[in-house]
């Protein structure tokens, strides 16, 4: 049996709406909350005002287009199928504006009580949407805090967060020590850490659509690119990248500075003759070898085999693969113009959140 | 030119060695000489300044003193590492192989009293892999000793029991080389108690397809098995790109031989060492690699303590510099 409300909705539409609203308003261009948590963000060296406005401008975008609606579909999130009386423990890693947004905004969505341990590297964009949230009048909790700490005995059913099979012991035991999360707690772990692009043709929209793919939040992020393979060398367009990497820059200049491994990793390649366009503070070098170096982006000719061959090779470690519009046979493929402007119901290692959440056990 | 001699005697510092040996490879190694301009790295006064070169650059290239346009190129040796399938396999041109004999013999002859050992070898023999340099060292020392006793031995066969006594019997001692997974073997199909002055030494590879154990784990097993005390059983860091090793006597920490040296560097700044006790990539200076590059930057994870012994903890796993991560000390 369904309810509904005195509006005619049913309950999870009434819960859906109340979260679209909440979200509209703390991304209002006015809301003062929002522009001080920007102005904080700016001000503590955290991220650029470029990415933050950037992650800010896709997430109006998103919003108007309808994305809340099309997630609660695609997930098959209902009044029957739902995450409420659940508890979610989110772990927020902070390497850049907002990248918690998407599985916040997906847990309280699904209905789930929401506990989020906001990174300290990015606390106040996602804790002003937050703040929205609470004072949307929703039925669930929504707590976070920036201290692990603060969630100690919470017993939760499920963990949700970013990183590698071997950081996997070490958050377990946090959470064990702080009795954070039930014993039989699920862990929903991503591991993705970059994305791979394939060009086949080479013009103005193609090179300004790879640059932000690679350069946006300085490549950090599992869906900037950092494996490019393309049907012409490095060396063939190498003078042409170089001018839009640095017209790009002009616009968007680079937040952080690499660390001195990638001069050292310049001069390797050199050492051992390999062709690279060396940008002091990026580099794009021709390798096969797993992308390790960050502000590096690798370069391999190839055609749709080697795309096929090197996402086999990096397995889980890849999110998402970009081409032109073309499709690849017996992979999934993401238009290169959404690597930095994803819809909100994108599925980080290819999972829904909310669908995850809601699932039955 | 330098003369191969003045890497094992103790005229000279390590470091003043050292600093003449940058200069010959930074002018004769294309490689070395091209990473070094690239960071402008040109006249180093101490140690701390020499770059290291990754050593990846053995399997992307050949990393030799000649200049590229010359014809003197002598290669009399050449090593390739193991490698599984699919893997690239690294090289290591030797130019002077009495310069790694010597190595070898006098690195021995540093930890242990070489003549008093027969040396047996549970490993692939000379002629069926004579590119590997760890069964090249073998051989050598194999060779040199002249009792008749040392021996490559056959894999998957039980110790001859009757040989063992026959040592005992001569009044020299065991030294009893092998990969741990090959020693494992051993105790596993065919047990042996081995005489109580017997000294094993493992030479790496911990990992195999059917198995994976800490290394403390591996020596508790090895001396349990062979009924030897834990002190001996020693282990061996060396790797195709190296002509020098290292030694570990009864515990994890391993101890150079006066020509080489390691340091521990910060991953993300090369050129920096970590504190001690810290954990960085292992990076090693090694004099006798003399025609191919002495300064290297490994793979590998390691911690120091003050007085240079050091501890090897596995390869070094990059895969948290990218993408997002929840870092608990950090977050």
């Amino acid at each position: 049996m369904q309810l509904f409300d005195r509006s005619g909705l049913s309950r999870i539409e009434t819960h859906i709406e109340k979260v679209r609203k909440a979200t509209r308003k703390w991304l209002e261009i006015e809301n003062l909350h929002l522009q001080k948590a920007i102005k904080k963000t700016v001000v503590e060296g955290l991220f650029s005002e470029q990415d933050i406005q950037h992650q800010l401008k896709v997430l109006r975008e998103n919003l108007e287009n309808g994305d809340i609606q099309e997630w609660v579909k695609r997930s098959g999130l209902n009044d029957q199928n739902n995450a409420k009386d659940k508890k979610v423990l989110c772990l927020h890693a902070g390497n850049l504006p907002l990248v918690g947004f998407q599985t916040a905004l997906g847990t309280i969505l699904s209905g789930a009580d929401y506990h989020g341990k906001l990174s300290r590297k990015d606390p106040y964009l996602l804790g002003a949407f937050l703040e929205e949230i609470r004072e949307a009048g929703l039925e669930q909790e929504a707590q976070f805090s920036t201290d692990l700490n603060s969630f100690r005995n919470l017993q939760v059913d499920k963990v949700v967060f970013a990183g590698s099979q071997e950081s996997v012991p070490e958050v377990k035991e946090e959470i064990a020590n702080i009795s954070a999360a039930k014993k039989d707690a699920e862990y929903i772990i991503r591991t993705a850490k970059f994305s791979i692009a394939y060009l086949d043709e080479w013009d103005e929209e193609v090179k300004e659509m790879l640059v932000e793919a690679m350069l946006r939040y300085g490549g950090k992020g599992c869906r900037s690119v950092a494996v490019v393979v393309s049907k012409f060398g490095l060396d063939e367009v190498k003078e042409e990248l170089k001018a839009s990497v640095q017209n790009y820059w002009k616009e968007n200049p680079q937040h952080k500075n690499p660390t001195p491994d990638l001069k050292y990793q310049y001069a390797y390649n050199e050492g051992i003759k390999r062709n690279q366009l060396w940008l002091e503070d990026f580099l794009i070098q021709r390798t096969e070898e797993m992308p390790e170096t960050d502000f590096a982006v690798n370069w391999v000719k190839g055609d749709e085999g080697k795309v096929r061959e090197l996402r086999m090779k990096f397995g889980e470690l890849v999110q998402s693969v970009y081409t032109m519009g073309e499709t690849i046979e017996s992979l999934k493929t993401e238009p290169l113009a959404s690597a930095q402007k994803p819809p909100m119901w994108w599925k980080p290692d290819g999972m829904d959140v909310v669908k995850e959440l809601i699932k039955k056990e | 030119m330098i003369p191969s001699d003045i890497i094992f005697e103790d005229d000279l510092s390590f470091e003043e060695k050292a600093l003449k040996i940058f200069e010959l490879q930074r002018q004769n190694n294309p490689v070395y000489q091209r990473f070094c301009k690239a960071l402008e790295i040109s006249k180093p006064s101490t140690l701390s300044e020499i770059p290291l070169l990754p050593i990846q650059a053995f399997k992307d290239a050949e990393v030799i003193n000649a200049l590229e346009n010359s014809k003197f190129k002598i290669q009399n040796l050449e090593f390739y590492s193991s490698g599984t399938s699919g893997m690239e396999r690294s090289g290591h041109y030797v130019s002077d192989p009495d310069i790694y004999r010597q190595s070898i013999v006098s690195g021995m002859r540093h930890f242990y009293d070489l003549d008093e050992y027969a040396i047996w070898a549970y490993t692939p023999g000379y002629n069926d892999n004579p590119n590997s340099s760890l069964i090249w060292m073998l051989n050598t020392l194999i060779e040199r000793e002249k009792s008749g006793l040392s021996a490559f031995l056959e894999l998957g066969k039980p110790l001859d029991e009757t040989a063992i006594r026959e040592i005992k019997e001569s009044g020299k001692k065991l030294m009893l080389f092998g990969a741990a997974f090959g020693l494992m073997d051993i105790l596993e199909n065919h047990p042996v108690q081995l005489p109580e002055n017997t000294v094993i030494i493992e030479t790496g590879g911990m990992k195999t397809h059917r198995r994976e154990i800490t290394k403390e784990e591996l020596h508790k097993q090895l001396a349990g098995g062979f009924g030897l005390p834990q002190s001996h059983i020693h282990s061996e860091y060396g790797m195709t790109e190296l002509l020098s090793q290292a030694y570990a006597q009864g515990s994890l920490w391993f101890e150079c031989v006066p020509w080489m040296k390691v340091s521990i560097r910060n991953p993300e700044a090369p050129m920096q060492k970590v504190r001690n006790g810290e954990e960085g990539l292992i990076g090693v200076m090694d004099l006798a690699n003399l025609h191919s590059c002495s300064f290297i930057l490994t793979g590998d994870r390691g911690i120091q303590r003050k007085d240079g012994k050091f501890q090897v903890l596995g390869r070094w796993n990059p895969q948290n510099l990218r993408g997002c991560n929840f870092l608990i000390d950090q977050d």
